[in-house]
């Protein structure tokens, strides 16, 4: 590509926050970058923490370990994704968590368009000695690893007998991800998510009450296809969850989106 | 020469069998500007008046009302007046406020505050004016609701008169009863049944003399300037469809408690909603004397008359309670006005019984969730205390389970004994921690921590380090708005509010007041309650919420789960401590309570 797919702009932001905020969207737990030494990164969501690979140029398996270890006792288990996943949905990141399920699983794998997708897997944090040790011996590929672990592989069929996958996903392109500059180009090309937006109290004065169907790739653009400002008297809730009034957070199929008043006194 | 604003004394008033005496209380200027009024000053004077251990309801149990230095200045909201007691639902302090009139006659009676102690041998209402208070019999008003009587009085005294009341539950002591004063409540934690257990229906004040302030130019420069403030975006919600517009924006976040909290999302929302009634049912919008914003909306109830209605009593006789169907929700906040009921304590305590009933722990197949007739029946049998149930739920919900027993105390909605209001502590995580620790008990107006949980600058489902700040400051910024006192409506208009209240303060008052000081003030405030608090027996276990809210979570339409751990609430109750220079008890120390002047 020339330069750092993180780094790439997304819909008014770069790819790398856009798979950072949607994770933190997701996930109860904390969310890691893992950066290349002295990497730089461009902004990423205040609650995003960033850890640094020891040594450069290990690959994945690497920044793998690095992101397991910086995890220890904060959570069980992680997602574990690259940056270049523009079409990355929460509902495919919730039903590889919930492989973990399965007291036995190490790792848990899909197996989809085509191809293993370690880069879209989840994996427990306890592996990471085991990965430092096979990294130390110069076993850098992932089919490694899942040598000497567990592994629930998810196949195309498997992934889509979920409903909610099936329902906002039912092609997987979250596992779409961009290599080339024909890839971006074809990315970028393709229509924003279609998300449902409704206006609440003073703000759904004037005739502007009830459900309105926008395409929107982010809360900022959400805002302005419905004619709201986000300032300090506006907040938004996606799917009932966080309140914030970030532009930049990533929308994807399905969604609902509420705009409310932020005074909520009474 | 007492501060502007000030007459530098209250009226202590006591009743006895057919007559009642009264003496000033001279309130020092170091009191005044420690306390400044209302809540604060309310604080001080049950420290002072009150003897440890008194029985809530019984004669030496003192009431206050209590006035403020802004009150009858031309400041946009500040036509309001605290009421504060021993609670008789918490057994701790509680404070309430109401609007409009009455505060400025009350005021203008020459006093700060106006202290009620004793019991009349029969029902009366108490006069106050300048020349001090009488007592008069009024057996005639027994079992009229507060808006009756004040009818009855201005018809018997004359128009010159500003009531307070009580309705029938207040005269019979129940526990939730309030006080209210041209349909306005002060509501929380049952001041009226104090009133009630004292024979006194009702307070008239008349105003009788004018007030002193320091620099009225620059008062009037002061007023025109918050006045024009109060029309922007901040209140714009209050003004075009009042809190009752927080019920559907609250079921889209799922932070509207349900069916006795079982629930964070009610699937007959959209029937209660503000944007739905205003269309089909608004007739009119009404303000309190002295407010620009006009937060107040009435509808049209089917076969005639009309209701003001508002976010937490649709809560609390809706979704709480299962029921969607606005008639009856209209119907039993109609009822609550009339038996003089807090509609939040009246719905928690309705729908624990719901619960309860359905769960087989109390004997009344008829008590359903989502039943209307239900609800007004059992309202009912409230007011009048009827035997059995009607007498068991006059208690309130915390009394009610420990007469019940079994696990039904961990899904009574309370907090020291105060019902939840309408927040949800597992999805509003920093409003939980203020839940826990208010002095008050569960309560939205001493503590606005759902303000941070619904900024989108904290993460609401993960409570922790700033959560408790969050909460530390809307704790402290109610603390002055209480006092001062000004409508919490209009606190969104203020950038930078311990200073600019402060600018209100100084040519009403003039003192030299300043942002730190008035920061100072809120820390000492919130710290004179607890301590009143700990003087009648609360202890660091109850700085808690019930057991449903720490180990039950709640799944949001987002697939993820809500969960408020014990743990993680100790954690924040402990910070909270940290915070506010407590012991691990939640006990200041011995110099912390010295300077709390409280004993003069």
């Amino acid at each position: 590509m020339g330069r750092p797919k993180g780094a790439l702009e997304w819909r008014g932001s770069t790819l790398l926050h856009r798979t950072a905020a949607l994770l933190h969207r997701t996930v109860g737990g904390p969310v890691l970058v893992v950066a290349a030494p002295g990497q730089e990164l461009p902004a990423l969501p205040a609650a995003v923490e960033v850890v640094a690979d020891p040594v450069e140029g290990l690959g994945p398996m690497r920044g793998l370990a690095t992101g397991l270890a910086a995890l220890d006792g904060r959570a069980p288990a992680a997602f574990v994704c690259s940056t270049d996943l523009p079409f990355l949905h929460p509902a495919l990141v919730r039903r590889v968590l919930r492989g973990f399920a399965d007291p036995d699983a190490d790792v848990v794998l899909p197996v989809a368009r085509g191809y293993r997708q370690p880069l879209a897997a989840g994996y427990r944090t306890a592996l990471a000695p085991l990965i430092e040790k096979l990294l130390a011996e110069g076993d850098l590929r992932p089919g490694m690893l899942f040598r000497h672990c567990r592994v629930t592989q998810l196949d195309d069929d498997t992934l889509l007998a979920d409903p909610d996958l099936a329902r906002l996903d039912p092609a997987l392109d979250s596992l779409v991800n961009v290599n080339e500059p024909d890839d971006y180009a074809a990315a970028l090309a393709r229509p924003e998510p279609e998300v449902v937006v409704e206006r609440f109290g003073a703000l759904a004065s004037g005739g502007q009450r009830g459900p309105r169907t926008v395409r929107a790739a982010s809360l900022g653009a959400a805002a302005a296809a419905v004619g709201i400002a986000l300032d300090r008297h506006v907040v938004a809730a996606v799917n009932g969850d966080q309140m914030t009034r970030d532009p930049h957070l990533p929308l994807v199929a399905g969604d609902t989106v509420a705009f409310l008043s932020a005074d909520a006194g009474g | 020469m007492p501060a502007g604003g000030y007459f530098g004394k209250a009226l202590v008033v006591d009743i006895g069998d057919r007559a009642a005496t009264s003496a000033p209380l001279a309130l020092a200027d170091a009191v005044l500007r420690a306390y400044l009024g209302g809540v604060g000053l309310g604080t001080w004077l049950l420290h002072r008046l009150a003897p440890a251990g008194v029985d809530p309801l019984a004669p030496p149990a003192p009431l206050a009302f209590v006035f403020s230095p802004l009150v009858g200045t031309p400041l946009t909201t500040s036509a309001k007046f605290a009421v504060v007691a021993k609670s008789p639902l918490t057994g701790l302090l509680t404070d309430a406020l109401a609007s409009s009139r009455f505060a400025i006659a009350g005021k203008l009676t020459g006093h700060d505050a106006i202290v009620v102690r004793g019991r009349a041998a029969q029902l009366s209402v108490l006069l106050v004016d300048g020349d001090g208070a009488r007592l008069e019999a009024a057996p005639e008003l027994a079992g009229l609701s507060a808006a009756e009587a004040e009818a009855a009085v201005r018809e018997r005294f004359g128009r010159g008169w500003q009531t307070a009341a009580i309705g029938p539950a207040g005269e019979r002591r129940v526990r939730y009863a309030t006080i209210s004063h041209d349909g306005r409540h002060a509501g929380r934690g049952g001041l009226g049944a104090v009133l009630g257990a004292k024979n006194i229906k009702a307070v008239l004040v008349r105003a009788s003399t004018r007030v002193a302030i320091a620099d009225q130019q620059a008062v009037l420069a002061a007023a025109k300037d918050l006045r024009e403030r109060s029309f922007g975006p901040a209140t714009a919600k209050y003004r075009e469809l009042g809190t009752l517009a927080n019920l559907l924006a609250f079921n889209a976040v799922s932070t509207l408690p349900t069916r006795n909290f079982t629930a964070a999302t009610f699937d007959g929302a959209h029937r209660l909603a503000a944007e739905e009634l205003h269309e089909l049912r608004g007739v009119a919008r009404n303000s309190c004397a002295s407010c620009s914003i006009g937060c107040e909306h009435i509808y049209s109830r089917k076969g005639g008359g009309q209701q003001r209605m508002e976010y937490e009593n649709v809560f609390a006789l809706g979704p709480l309670c299962g029921v969607s169907d606005p008639d009856d929700v209209f119907a039993a906040s109609a009822r609550c006005d009339e038996l003089g009921l807090d509609t939040i304590s009246a719905g928690g305590t309705i729908a624990w019984a719901m619960e309860c009933a359905e769960r087989g722990l109390i004997d009344a197949p008829w008590l359903r969730f989502g039943d209307g007739a239900a609800l007004l029946r059992a309202l009912d049998m409230i007011g009048s205390r009827e035997p059995g149930l009607g007498e068991l739920l006059a208690q309130g919900s915390r009394r009610a389970a420990a007469t019940v027993g079994g696990a039904s105390i961990d899904c009574a909605p309370q907090v020291k004994g105060l019902e939840l209001p309408g927040y949800e502590p597992r999805t509003l995580q920093a409003m939980a921690l203020g839940l826990a620790v208010n002095a008050r008990g569960a309560d939205h107006n001493r503590s606005g921590a759902y303000e941070a949980d619904l900024s989108g600058e904290h993460d609401r489902l993960n409570g922790g380090a700033a959560q408790v700040v969050a909460a530390v400051g809307t704790e402290d910024r109610a603390a002055v708005m209480d006092s001062m006192i000004l409508c919490k409506f209009l606190r969104g208009v203020f950038d930078e509010p311990f200073a600019e209240w402060a600018a209100l303060l100084r040519p009403v008052t003039g003192w030299d007041v300043d942002a730190a000081e008035l920061r100072a003030t809120a820390r000492r405030i919130v710290l004179a309650k607890r301590v009143f608090n700990q003087r009648e027996g609360a202890t660091a276990a109850d700085d808690t919420l019930p057991r449903r809210m720490l180990e039950t979570p709640l799944e949001l339409g987002s697939g993820r789960v809500a969960a408020l751990t014990a743990d993680r609430l100790r954690a924040m109750v402990a910070g909270y401590y940290a915070e506010r220079g407590l012991d691990q008890e939640g006990r200041p120390s011995r110099e912390a309570e010295a300077a709390l002047l409280l004993g003069g």
